[in-house]
């Protein structure tokens, strides 16, 4: 999947992305992942912590990617199912503050080259295009109170 | 003759519930009535805005404000008070946090609007009427406050001093943080004055909760009859005990009725309702994705219930 075969994406959203160092991209060493933007590798799926999937979006994230190992094949036993559910959780709860829950989203696989990261990023990447920016809703009361809208 | 210290007690978009909990101090308040000298009390005592406008800076010793920010009046009453006085307590959950009042910010104010006079079933408004900002009516302008687009925590309108959590604060912690302020024996500004602990840690159940939690289903409170000498969540009822701040007294609790987390996140956690989230998440026993999905789609409401006091203090970008 690339970039460049679909055309320019309509704006170039800012992903970040938690892998598991156990089942991502470890035979390549860390520096291969690190070089990638945004990418933060942790000990384990399990480690990301619904807080820390906030903490993207209150930085400016307009999606979160997490990549996991597979079934039965983490090595803390159930990690990756942990964090799972915290992001099947976490979809309903992005939804409600008005981001839509298809820019959380969990890959359980396994990939030592590490070479299939930058294009699940890429593919995510252009999936959130299609959303659109997130916009800043009212960030102090003066600028929430437009008085102009149209309440009607 | 020693001027007594001022104190202003003021809601913004509030209950009267934390009114109520000041009138709860019994007869403690009237030693705080001789310690000070009330200038601003709305809901009990008869006194002019522009009294306080005509007042020196920081003439006020302390400012008590509750409710959140909801609309341009709450704001220029909150920013008039901040002026005036030395020291702002954002007292109650609505002022801390946002309070119930923050849900709201999870649908738009145009939402709230065609919901509450058009959509809404018991709503007859054949002529449309909305309220505006301003009327004319013969030679008279006749003005409104205006609704903001969000509900605001105090602290992002205003610099707020102290917090003391609670929906609404129970009169000993009330007491202790009146009291605190009188004798100048005040925590480092910032600070809540509040136990540091989670409920957990000092809640009557915790005896009973077992080595380890597994929830195959969340039950809702009315679909079960709750025993009430057992950890709420090893019933499988939804109890935000272990990530909020202790100090209530644990009332709900004892009232067979799980915590809502009115008193909001522990000691240097921003974003309870996050950290519930995983919480929670640990403690649902679904390994494979069917059932974990089954499990967390029959929770209803998850996002209120998780910020049910707290929504209105995460400040996320979004699609409006």
């Amino acid at each position: 999947m690339s970039v460049k075969a679909t055309g320019p994406l309509p704006f170039s959203p800012k992903l970040v992305c938690f892998t598991c160092r156990f089942g991502w991209g470890y035979l390549n060493g860390s520096k291969a992942i690190e070089s990638l933007h945004n990418v933060i590798p942790v000990t384990c799926s399990g480690k990301v912590d619904a807080s820390h999937i906030m903490e993207a979006f209150k930085s400016g994230a307009d999606g979160v990617l997490i990549l996991g190992c597979p079934d039965g094949e983490c090595h803390f036993q159930n990690g990756n199912y942990q964090a799972r559910k915290r992001v099947l959780l976490m979809r309903k709860v992005i939804e409600a503050f008005g981001i839509e829950h298809d820019r959380l989203a969990i890959e359980l696989d396994m990939d030592p080259e590490g070479s299939k990261i930058e294009p699940l990023i890429e593919g995510m990447r252009e999936r959130i295009s299609r959303l659109g920016p997130l916009s800043p809703k009212g960030v102090t009361a003066n600028q929430a109170c437009t008085g102009k809208e149209n309440l009607r | 003759m020693n001027e007594k210290p001022k104190a202003a007690i003021y809601w913004l978009a509030a209950c009267g519930g934390c009114d109520e909990t000041i009138v709860d101090l019994n007869e403690a308040l009237l030693s705080v009535a001789d310690a000070v000298d009330i200038v601003l009390w709305p809901v009990a005592m008869d006194f002019k805005y522009s009294s306080i406008r005509s007042m020196k800076d920081k003439e006020i010793a302390l400012s008590i404000i509750h409710g959140s920010v909801r609309n341009s009046e709450h704001e220029e009453m909150a920013r008039l008070l901040r002026e005036k006085s030395q020291t702002v307590l954002a007292f109650g959950s609505c002022a801390c946090f946002g309070g119930t009042p923050g849900l709201a910010n999870f649908r738009s104010r145009k939402d709230i609007f065609q919901w509450v006079y058009r959509d809404a079933p018991t709503v007859v408004n054949p002529k449309g009427v909305y309220p505006m900002t301003e009327t004319k009516v013969l030679d008279h302008t006749l003005k409104l406050p205006e609704l903001f687009e969000k509900v605001y925590p105090l602290d992002r309108i205003i610099d707020v001093d102290y917090y003391l959590p609670g929906c609404p604060p129970p009169p000993d912690l009330v007491a202790n943080a009146v009291s605190a302020v009188l004798e100048g024996k005040l925590p480092p500004r910032g600070s809540t004055l509040a136990p540091h602990r989670p409920l957990c840690d000092t809640c009557p159940r915790n005896e009973s909760k077992p080595p380890k939690i597994e929830i195959p289903e969340v039950r809702r409170v009315h679909m079960v009859e709750a025993d009430e000498g057992k950890c709420f969540l090893a019933q499988g009822l939804l109890c935000l005990g272990p990530a909020t701040r202790s100090g209530c007294g644990e009332t709900c609790i004892r009232v067979n009725t799980p915590c809502r987390g009115c008193f909001g996140p522990v000691e240097g956690v921003d974003d309870g309702g996050a950290k519930f989230v995983s919480c929670l998440a640990a403690l649902l026993s679904a390994e494979d994705e069917a059932e974990a999905t089954r499990v967390t789609d029959g929770i209803a409401d998850l996002p209120g219930t998780c910020y049910r006091f707290t929504a209105a203090s995460i400040s996320l970008k979004g699609k409006s």
